[in-house]
Formats: C-alpha cells, structure tokens, sequence
C-alpha cells in the first residue's frame, strides 16, 4: 500500500462500508419520491421506516445476537401503545379535574376529555416536552416490565415452543384490550393527548422528525451494545450456551437482559406511533404487523445485522409503498374480478419469507464474523 | 344437548381434526405448520363455495375440503419443505417457511372473498354455516355428524397406521429415520404422504369449526393458537396426544366460557382465549411433554394405593 | 466387493475422514478396529449415505454410490446394523422383521421372518412383544435379523457387541462368522471387542484418527504387539498365547 494516496484509500474505505452505501441507496429513492410525489409522500415513507426500524432493530437483538424465538414483538408494542394510552392522559386528566378513573377509556368520556388536554397542552411548550418524555418513559418501563415477564418462560422452553407461546400471548394482550373497555377503551380505542400540537401547522414534520431522530438513536445504542463486551457475550450464549455456561456466564441474566432491553425499546416504538397517529385501537395491534412484518424484515435484511435489518426495512417499505402507489395502474387487471390489490400486500410479505429463506439464507447484508479485537491490536500483539 | 355443549362438540371435534395435523405434521417433519391456519380458512370456504354455489348440504362438501387441503399440503411440501429438510434447516427456519406461505395463502383467501362478493353478490366475509344446518335428533345436525366423523377419521387413520405396510413404514419413520432409511423406506414418500394427511386435517378442522363459530377470512389465523394449544397439550410426540389435546381445548373452552359467564356474567366471553391458553401455559411449564408424557399409571398408583402389576 | 477411494467425510463442517481408502473383498468378514473417536461408526454412516461426503468415491460392484439416498443405497442390497437405535421400539418384533424387509415382497418377508425365528429362536417368544421391551441383547438378535431380512449382500454391522454380556457378544460374533458362511454374504464389522472380531474376520483395517493405520490380514494385524497394545488395548502377553490358536478359531478364513 502507497502512503501517498492514503487519503483517497480512506475516503474509497469510507464510502464503500455499508451504512455510506445503505444511506445512498435511501436518499436515492427519498429524492425519486419526493420529485414524483411531493414532501407528504417522503415523511409518510420516513415514518413508517423509522417505526419499523426501531422494532425491528429490536427484534433482532433478541433473535440475531441473543438467539430467541421472539413471535411476541406484538406484545412490546402492546405495551408501549398501551400504556401510552392508558396512563398519561389519565395523569392530566386528574391534575385538571377530569374523569380520569376506569371511565377515561369509555369513548364518549375520552372524546371530550382528550381535547382538553391537548387543547392545555397547545399553549405550553414545558408542558408539552415533559408530557412527551413521560409518555416515552412511561412506554419504556411497561415494556421493560413485560420483556422481564416474558423472560420468564423463555429461560425454560425451548425454541419454536417459546415462539408459539409468545405469539399466543401477543394475541391474548390485544384480545383483553379489545374487551376491557377502561383499559384502552375497548373496540372503539381511546385518544392520545397531542404533546406536538405545540408546533402548529408543523406537527406532521416535527413527529416525523423526531421518531426518525430516535431510530437513528436506537441504531447508534444497539450498534454500541452488540459491539461492546455485553454484545459479545449475546452471540456467544445463542451460538453455544453450554460452553458460555462452563466458561462462567451467567446466561439466565444475560437472556433477560437482552429481553428486557429489547421490550423496552420496542415498546417505545410503540409508543411513539400512537402519538403520531393520536389513538390507540386495540385491534390495530395484530400480530401481521407487528410481528410478522419485523420478522420479514429482518430475514430479508440479515439476521444477526443490525445495518442490514435497516435496509431490510427501507427496502420493503418502498416495496409497500410502491404497491399502494400502483397498485391499480400494475394491477388493475384484478379489479375486474372485483378483488382489491391491497392483499397483495401480504402475498408480498409471504413471498419474501419464502423467497428470502429459500434462495437467501443469510439475508441481504449477512452478519458479519467479527474479530474480538480490531486488525490493529491483533497485528500489535503478533508483530510483538 | 344444551347449546354450549353442542357448540362445544363441534368446536373440539374441529381442533382435534386440526391439532392432531399439526403434531403429525411436526412428528414426521419437526416442522411447526403455521400454514395449518390458512389452509383450515380454504376448508371452510371450499364448504361455503359448494353450498351457496352448488347447494346441498355442507357435509357433503366435507371430502372436497379434505382433497384441497392436501393439495396446499402438497405444494407447500414441494415447494418449502423438501428443499429445507434437505439442507437440514433449524425448526425456526421451517416453522418460517410455513409462516411465509400462510400469508400468500392469507392473501389468496381474501382475494377470493372479493372474487364471491363481486361476482356472485354473496357476503363471505361473515358467514354463519349454521344457517345451512339441519335437525337431528332434537339438535344440530353438525353436533352429531361432525364429531361422529372425526371418529370415524381418526380411526381410519390409526387403522391405516397400525395395519396397513406404508402406515407401519410411517410410524417407523416418525421414530427411527436414520434406520427406516436404511431399511429401504423412502422417506420422502413418508413426508408426502403426512403433508397430504396433515394439510387435509387441516382443511377439515377449519370446515367443521365454521359450523361452531363464524366463518370469516381469517377464521384459522385466529383460531391458530388455539389448534397450537391442543398440539403442545398433546405433548407433540404423539399423534393421539395432539388429537385428544384439541378435543380438551376445544371442550375446555366452551364447558369454562359457560361456567364462568353463569357465575360472572357474559363479559366473559370476550377473554375465552385465555383458557386454552392457560392450559398450554400450564402444560409447558408444569408437564412439558404434555398429556401423553404424564406418567398416568404411576398418578393412579399413587392415588389408589399400589397395586400388583401396576408399575410406578 | 466395495472400494473405497480417498474418502474425505463428515457431519456438517466437522471433518471426521481423512483420504481413507479400502478394499472389502467379497465373501468375506472385513474387521474394522480403533479407538474411541477414530471415526469407525462415520466411516458406515459415509457408506449409508448418512453422512456428509466431501470428496473420494465408493464403488459398490462397479457402480459409485456417491451421492445416494440411505433407500436407494439399501435398495440396492447393502443393509445396516446400526449401534444405536438399531430396532424399531414403538413397533412389534413382527412389525420390526417386516420393515427390515420393507423392499422384498410381502409373502416373500412373511417366510423370510419365519427363517429368522428359527435362526433366532430368542425372538419367536416375542414376535407380538414391542421391541423397546426387549433386553439388550434380544434387541442386538433382533437388530441382526432385520439385517438379514432382506437378503443383503453386504451387511454393515456397527458394535455388534455394545451393551453385551461377555458371552453372549462372543456368540453373536459366531453367529455372525457362521451366517458368514451359511448365506454367503460380505461383512464389513465395526468392533471394540478387538481381539475376538480379529479372531473371526479375514481382512483387517485398523483405523486411527480418520486414516487408516494398518490395513491387512485380520490375523496378521494380532501379530502386531505394538499395533495392538497402542490402539487396541490387547496385552502382548496374552496375544502370544491365544494367537497360537487362531488358525482354528478362524474357520472361514481362505
């Protein structure tokens, strides 16, 4: 190697790693949309990709570096939605004299209350930013609750037992929201009071702005958890766990840790897109979205890596897009059988499950086998 | 028969149709077959499609659902299965695959309930099949003839097991396919044919659990955890413990849900699902081989005090 | 009968053969001995088809089996006595002969079971018995007649004398020698018992750490106390005595 292009060797290395070329790839297709279809179009794209980012971002440190047969994501995201309907409101509800009791979720209670709060919080930015962050922290905690609940089963039962476990569970949660009306007021869903109100006709922008901001956040977190000595720990309980076991780990604590953590943030996913869509329905909380999509993701962009589950979701959220865009131009020709082109949507979904399995094992960005120590210290410590 | 009861037969006889395809299809393949929930929705709308296209009554639509569930049986075989059981795929891999193909069937079945709705002026997405049932003996038709047939089913299939050469050469496999194998039995043949069995229990359920509960597009992906519940209840390693698992969860449910809403009042109803899943919850973490790995002779022994011959 | 050429096998990534090569002559007991973990057992799984072939060939009388499914291979008349797991347990003793004999027909198997009862008549009292109700070495007889029911031409036994009393696996070994001789088929045994399957068997290899180490006469291997004592566990003491007798024991030799 020339040191005297040493710089250009740099700056060919930097473009070439995969966030440079992952970050081209989405601003490339953010530009063609925003020519072809305006502002709207792009933030409608970026929210739907940071939300889902943030979820599956999560689900992968629990099923790519903790080796969990996570089929509950759902359940995370229940938390968080949940909460954050049910809690906050209540809290502001009580502190202005409102019903804030069991009949806050009855609907048509919750439907003149909430206005209220918003309408409080409209005129106050303190009040605005504290009651965002509460709602997060509130998000975070019941979902770090129910990671260290559901941690509990997974320590005992063993792969696709644990799956269908969680998955039934994931099911059970939103049915109890569904019936128990006081919780999130049942089938007709409650409101969430609107800390972004405060930004007027730019609400839509800042929201987006800031769920993008937090799931870039969440990447640069897990990114510095899976590279740190805790990450390595993950890899080395899911790819042996006796051999971690004899060499002294204590592998109950590291499952639920990477459990807990991963909940937690998934729950804030949750959270934040009840915020952003300003109601919670139960029934919206089904396990297609929310934990077949990440898992969709996830296989498409490559398990076990975290940059590749982030192309993962940019690529099938264009996909999805594209489908909705089109959906009658390309495929009109169903509308003369009197069927809708938005089923394609889960024809989509399986096919990638199927396709990604089948013909891409390892996703689109496999995981990367990485040495303990960087090149340097292991060329220090030979040439020594 | 109380209406719950009768309800309640048909509904278990239907997971135990259903749950008893899952643990065979897991016993021959270790594959968890998640597309069992779309294939007992394509079931239920094979039957539908007979009655309100041809007329009858829905039984005998009943083979017909059976054939086709097979059918996805098969191609889902072909075209997942096979090429990952060859490359020795984990079961997460094969528990996905199948999830994968749930969902373009998912998507087949919606787009075919647009299809009767447009160009039949039919209503599919809501059906009661009920409506299509007749009297018997002082009740509901489907109460005695569902039941009775997964009897007559499930005989027939432990007959084909127990008596005929490919069933032995089946359950051979199911124990031993390293020596199966070598004894010159294909195990590919054996895996086909408990795709065929197992997709076609699966439509069968999902037809006859549309005569207990409404029949909707998504009929067996809400009804899958529950033909889960039957399965891990069985224990999965027994086909007869996934067939009795359904019945107990179905029955479980339906007998539970009445007690309950007698002594609490119908809003009860709406949290049904969590006493199946309370059994599977209870199953897993006190019994985790599941009714058929409870030692049953040593619990008799110790109740009623030991007895010659009884080992314990 | 089958040649072995630069076999390079194993499970998965794991490489357990290393370029081994041999010759299993035909009508004839082909003792294979070593220690633990030489790689003995995967050696019958690469035959069966069981294992992963990485490179070399098998050439079963003139055709390659590379490549082969286990059916096809036991089709084609080689049949496998596994160490472990060598009988159906769920199944009959009766159910367990007919599966052996899944690929002849049915009133052919039928005879062919009724042969095995006399020649075992250990299992006649338990044709309607479960096999996993069987005693250890009622299961071993078992496991030797299912190989037997479908006339192989080359029988693969695999530690035939595991989980044996001391006598009653030197019986099955002159079971062996004597099926050896009555119906004419090749044998390829894998043993731990050393000395007593040398003691009936024509050629030897003795295979180390996935090569083979001595590849010969099973009586001349005897003949190598160094051989013998390092990898064997056989005593040069007592191989001096016994080896005297070899000529007789080894009838079907030649």
């Amino acid at each position: 190697m020339t040191t005297g292009n040493g710089l250009a060797v740099k700056l060919k290395n930097f473009l070439l790693t995969r966030e440079v070329m992952v970050g081209l790839a989405v601003l490339t297709f953010m530009i063609y949309f925003y020519i072809g279809r305006g502002l709207p179009m792009v933030l409608t794209i970026l929210i739907d990709f940071a939300v889902f980012a943030i979820i599956t971002m999560s689900l992968n440190l629990e099923v790519g570096y903790t080796g969990i047969s996570q089929f509950g994501r759902v359940i995370a995201v229940i938390a968080g939605a949940f909460a954050v309907g049910a809690i906050p409101g209540r809290f502001m509800a009580g502190f202005m004299g409102l019903p804030a009791g069991l009949s806050y979720g009855d609907d048509a209670v919750n439907f003149q209350v909430v206005p209220q709060i918003t309408a409080l919080l409209e005129n106050s930015w303190l009040l605005s930013i504290v009651f965002f962050i509460f709602c997060i922290l509130i998000a975070a905690l019941s979902g770090a609750g129910v990671g260290w609940l559901v941690s509990r089963p997974a320590i005992r039962l063993k792969e696709a037992y644990l799956g269908i476990s969680l998955l039934a569970f994931g099911d059970f949660f939103m049915w109890v929201g569904h019936n128990w009306m006081p919780l999130v007021g049942g089938s007709t869903g409650v409101f969430v009071p609107d800390p972004f109100r405060v930004f007027g006709a730019a609400r839509f922008e800042v929201v987006v702005i800031t769920i993008f901001v937090f799931s870039i956040l969440v990447y640069v977190y897990l990114n510095k958890l899976t590279r740190s000595p805790f990450g390595r720990m993950l890899k080395m309980v899911r790819d042996n766990d006796v051999s971690a076991a004899a060499a002294g780990k204590d592998i109950v604590k590291i499952r639920t840790q990477s459990l807990v953590i991963g909940a937690a943030i998934a729950a804030m996913a949750g959270g934040l897109y009840v915020i952003y869509t300003g109601t919670v329905t139960a029934m919206g909380f089904g396990r297609l979205t929310w934990t077949f999509w990440p898992w969709a993701f996830m296989m498409l962009g490559g398990i076990g890596s975290t940059i590749g589950v982030l192309l993962g979701v940019f690529v099938l959220t264009i996909l999805r897009t594209l489908i909705t865009i089109y959906r009658f131009r390309i495929f009109g020709f169903l509308m003369a059988f009197g069927i809708d082109p938005v089923w394609l949507e889960f024809t989509l979904m399986g096919a990638v499950i199927v396709g990604v399995i089948l013909f891409l094992p390892y996703g689109l960005v496999p995981e990367k086998v990485e040495p303990i120590l960087r090149s340097s210290s292991i060329k220090r410590l030979l040439g020594s | 028969m109380a209406p719950w009861m009768a309800s309640g037969l048909i509904y278990a006889s239907a997971l135990a149709l259903a749950a008893g395809g899952i643990t065979l299809l897991y016993i021959t393949t270790k594959t968890f077959n998640f597309a069992h929930a779309s294939m007992a929705t394509w079931g239920f709308y094979v039957v539908y499609s007979g009655v309100v296209l041809i007329g009858g009554t829905p039984y005998q639509y009943f083979p017909f659902a059976f054939l086709f569930g097979s059918l996805l049986g098969v191609i889902c075989y072909y075209g997942l299965n096979r090429p990952l059981l060859g490359r020795r795929a984990s079961d997460i891999t094969l528990m996905m695959s199948t999830l994968g193909y749930d969902l373009i069937l998912l998507s087949a079945i919606q787009m075919y309930a647009d299809y009767l709705t447009f160009g039949f002026k039919l209503f599919p997405r809501r059906v009661s099949m009920g409506l299509f049932d007749f009297e018997l003996f002082g009740t509901r038709a489907a109460a005695v003839i569902l039941p009775l047939m997964a009897v007559v089913f499930l005989s027939g299939l432990h007959m084909f097991l127990v008596k005929t050469k490919f069933g032995v050469a089946m359950r051979a496999t199911i124990e031993n396919p390293v020596l199966a194998g070598a004894s010159g039995i294909n195990s590919d043949r054996i895996y086909l044919v408990s795709w065929v069995i197992g997709g076609g229990m699966a439509a069968l359920g999902g037809a006859a659990m549309a005569m207990a509960i409404t029949g909707t597009p998504v009929l067996g992906m809400n009804a899958v955890p529950f033909m889960f519940a039957g399965a891990i209840l069985g224990g999965l390693h027994s086909l007869y413990g996934g067939i009795l698992g359904g019945f107990v969860v179905g029955m479980a449910e339906y007998a539970g849900v009445f007690a309950l809403s007698q002594r609490f009042g119908p809003w009860v109803l709406g949290y049904r699902m969590g006493i199946p899943l309370l059994l599977m919850a209870a199953t897993l973490l006190i019994f985790p081989r599941g009714l058929a790995g409870i030692p049953w002779i040593a619990l008799a022994g110790k109740l009623f005090g030991k007895k010659k011959g009884v080992k314990v | 009968m089958l040649t072995i050429k630069g076999l390079n096998s194993g499970y998965g990534k794991l490489q357990v053969l290393y370029d081994l090569s041999m010759e299993v002559p035909s009508k004839g007991i082909t003792v294979v001995v070593g220690p633990n973990g030489a790689g003995k057992t995967t050696l019958l799984c690469s035959i069966m088809g069981i294992a992963n072939i990485f490179s070399g060939d098998l050439i079963f009388q003139g055709a390659s089996l590379k490549g082969l499914l286990t059916h096809l291979l036991a089709k084609k008349g080689i049949s496998y006595v596994p160490q472990m797991g060598n009988v159906f347990a769920d199944l009959t003793v009766m159910d367990n002969l007919h599966m052996a004999g899944y690929l002849i027909p049915k009133d052919e198997a039928k005879i062919k079971a009724e042969q095995m009862a006399v020649m075992f008549p250990v299992l006649k009292k338990f044709v309607h018995r479960k096999a996993g109700t069987l005693s250890g070495g009622e299961r071993r007889m078992l496991a030797v007649a299912m190989g037997l029911m479908k006339n192989p031409k080359l029988m693969l036994l695999d530690e035939l004398s595991t989980d044996l009393a001391p006598i009653i696996a030197e019986k099955v070994l002159q079971e062996v020698a004597r099926l050896k001789n009555e119906l004419g088929i090749t044998v390829l045994l894998v043993e731990q018992m050393a000395k007593r399957a040398l003691e009936i068997g024509d050629t030897a290899y003795l295979l180390v750490s996935g090569g083979v180490k001595y590849a010969g006469k099973a009586s001349d291997l005897l003949q190598e106390p160094d051989l013998c004592s390092l990898y064997l566990g056989i005593k040069p003491s007592l191989l001096k005595s016994k080896s005297l007798e070899l000529p007789s024991s080894a009838e079907g030799s030649g």
